[in-house]
């Protein structure tokens, strides 16, 4: 007996999360674009250059980065060492100049939307103005890598460096370093002096929802440093959008504000307007997304066959064949974040029929696909952000995850608990739980890429008492010992296995 | 931590005397920017931040509380004074031509509007930043508090920072 259970009978057990193959997948597939050599980044090209659109390297990168922040936090909590590296090889490639270097030209304005400020000077530093687009994805993720690992890697003096080193012009190149807290202040600031507005992505362009990824930021701020910035961010959010209204007369949310001419500007037909506004706002104001979900998912849905749902589709404007899926991601992010399992699974159904699902060495994703609809008149366009990051970020997410992360619910106790720290590379982990009531660490493994033995290492769980471990429910414990700090296991693993490892 | 806020001014004080921030030196600033046609989030921040310099005591004298004008049109000196003496006499006013009051703005990375509306006298409100800055006695940005804090916060933080000030 362990405490007051029964040790054998494992039904509790069924009851912990755990990633179907699907789930597995998609945490596959970030995995292996995290893994990718620096500046490698196929298989997350799109069709539009100079990443200018919705679905650039910089949205990928941050909301796989996401993606495995709610995978570990809902899912996993027990298995930290499995998302680290990846979230921080995120972290690497999302300040590489092939991500940001698009601002020495977008900073220059003189479009559609800026032209009342006539040409700009070309600058190099893509924090700076402006470009919030940008910027806050790099402070969320850095801050939220602090809050998640509590490993203060981007707190460092120059740990956040815009670096570009040319080898014929620059003389030495460009240099702009930051840390998480200096980068967090100079976003801060800049949202200030905007009066809480929000700070324009391309010159006098100020999106609501690039400005809900500060907000995001601001919250792992005060998770890890203490404050309120987010509390007096939002009030000021609200007050300061009271001008235009967060939602149009017709209850859709609106997209942005020209700056200089104080000025709402909306488009129609634009559900990813609507469906990421919600994903993200439903982290602090989670009523008012709940309130105006409902209509807008009956206006813009689209019966599929066999009772799948899609979205209607954005039409690119000026005859752009430029399509993607944008708008069908966002819905499913949307539906995972306000807990409509119904609507998800539709979707989900819908994309695992028609939008090209693909399966590579145990990566599940959509691959990219630039027709608009298919022979059947199916919509069927895919693009590399919705079918690498989007769709997987729907699928691991949880009910309100984004908000249960928002609230901070990572506290001293989550990093005393005993958690797989190591393991046998390519290793298919599907369950990482710490059962506290049980004083039981729950581990579900599938098959490994290396042959042999495999091996788990556990921390945490050294002078907690005398441990003995179960695998599928029988005493295993001449498998587990000590080494060090750590508790080993090692077994011959055939098919999925579920180890519990107990103190008593 | 450079943060971008500056503490330079050339203003006019309520008395009409022309006033810089090298003017405070040796004395910590708090500096709150508004306007006397504000309905309701001056008045609360200037009796919250009247409160806290009450709730300082003698610590108070340490502290130079300003209050700075974001609309120099209709705050002439003599009514920033008239308004402060007759409601938060803790404060003294600073205005100056537009022009001064878009500097002090800009140093102090402060938004502020004119944004018209039928309701407001003259037909316009001022929608502004609503934080209160401290500025150490060398003149340089030592801390701000966001107007979501309470009295009990705010003085907590600032005996932290004016102890430490004190024993410079």
């Amino acid at each position: 007996m362990v405490g007051q259970f029964d040790s054998n009978d494992l039904a509790w057990v069924e009851q912990l999360p755990k990633l179907d193959d699907l789930q597995a997948g998609s945490l596959n597939r970030i995995f292996d674009l995290a893994a990718q050599l620096p500046d490698d980044w196929s298989g997350m090209m799109g069709r539009s250059t100079l990443q200018e659109d919705f679905g650039s390297l910089r949205f990928q990168l941050a909301y796989m980065s996401y993606a495995l922040a709610l995978a570990h936090v809902h899912r996993l909590p027990a298995a930290p060492e499995l998302f680290r590296k990846p979230f921080d090889q995120l972290i690497q490639k999302i300040l590489s100049p092939d991500v940001w270097t698009y601002w020495h030209y977008v900073g220059t304005g003189n479009g559609p939307f800026n032209r009342a400020l006539g040409e700009l000077p070309a600058t190099w530093d893509p924090v700076e103005r402006d470009n919030i687009m940008y910027s806050a994805y790099v402070q969320s993720m850095a801050l939220l890598y602090h809050y998640l690992f509590r490993d203060d890697k981007y707190a460092k003096d120059g740990a956040l460096t815009f670096s570009v080193k040319p080898l014929f012009w620059g003389m030495g190149g460009r240099h702009f370093p930051y840390d998480e807290r200096s980068l967090n202040e100079h976003i801060y600031w800049n949202m200030v002096q905007r009066g809480y507005l929000g700070i324009a992505c391309e010159p006098n362009c100020v999106f609501q929802v690039c400005n809900q990824v500060p907000i995001l930021g601001f919250r792992f701020h005060d998770l890890v440093y203490g404050g309120s910035l987010t509390e007096e961010v939002t009030d000021g959010y609200l007050k300061a959008w009271e001008e235009f209204g967060v939602l149009d007369d017709s209850g859709h949310y609106r997209m942005m504000v020209q700056e200089h001419e104080r000025a709402a500007v909306s488009f129609p037909d634009q559900p990813w307007v609507d469906f990421w506004m919600a994903s993200l706002m439903h982290a602090w104001n989670p009523d008012m997304v709940q309130r105006h979900y409902p209509d807008q998912l009956a206006h813009w849905a689209v019966e599929g066959p066999d009772g799948t749902l899609s979205i209607k589709p954005t039409i690119p404007p000026n005859g752009s064949d430029r399509y993607s899926a944008r708008d069908f991601g966002w819905a499913a992010v949307c539906a995972s974040e306000v807990g409509d399992d119904e609507t998800l699974s539709r979707l989900l159904a819908y994309a695992d029929r028609f939008l090209h699902p693909t399966r590579s060495d145990g990566a599940y994703f959509y691959r990219r696909h630039d027709q608009l609809l298919d022979a059947d008149g199916n919509f069927a366009a895919m693009d590399p952000h919705t079918g690498n990051a989007l769709l997987a970020y729907a699928r691991l997410n949880v009910s309100g995850g984004l908000q249960k992360l928002f609230a901070g619910p990572l506290g001293d106790s989550h990093f005393a608990q005993p958690t797989l720290v190591d393991c046998t590379p390519g290793l298919d982990v599907r369950r990482a739980w710490f059962a506290s009531d049980r004083n039981a660490l729950v581990l579900t493994v599938a098959k490994a890429t290396e042959t042999g033995p495999v091996r788990l290492e556990v921390g945490n769980g050294v002078g907690r008492g005398d441990c003995r471990l179960l695998r599928d429910g029988r005493p295993f414990d001449d498998h587990v010992y000590l080494r060090g700090e750590r508790l080993i296991i090692e077994f011959e693993l055939q098919s999925e296995t579920t180890l519990v490892l107990s103190w008593v | 931590m450079n943060i971008g806020v500056s503490s330079h001014f050339s203003l006019i004080d309520h008395h009409g005397q022309t006033v810089a921030d090298t003017d405070y030196r040796g004395s910590f600033m708090l500096v709150y920017f508004g306007f006397t046609h504000c309905r309701v989030v001056c008045p609360r921040a200037l009796s919250k931040l009247s409160t806290v310099l009450d709730q300082l005591g003698d610590r108070s004298r340490m502290l130079t509380p300003l209050y700075i004008t974001v609309d120099p049109q209709r705050d002439t000196p003599e009514v920033m004074r008239t308004y402060l003496e007759t409601n938060f006499p803790r404060f003294t006013g600073l205005s100056g031509t537009p022009q001064q009051v878009d500097g002090v703005k800009q140093s102090f990375r402060v938004f502020a509007s004119r944004k018209a509306d039928s309701n407001e006298p003259d037909g316009y409100t001022m929608p502004h930043t609503a934080i209160a800055y401290l500025i150490g006695p060398d003149g340089e940005y030592r801390a701000h508090f966001a107007d979501n804090l309470e009295v009990e916060t705010i003085v907590a933080r600032l005996n932290v920072i004016l102890e430490q000030g004190a024993e410079r």
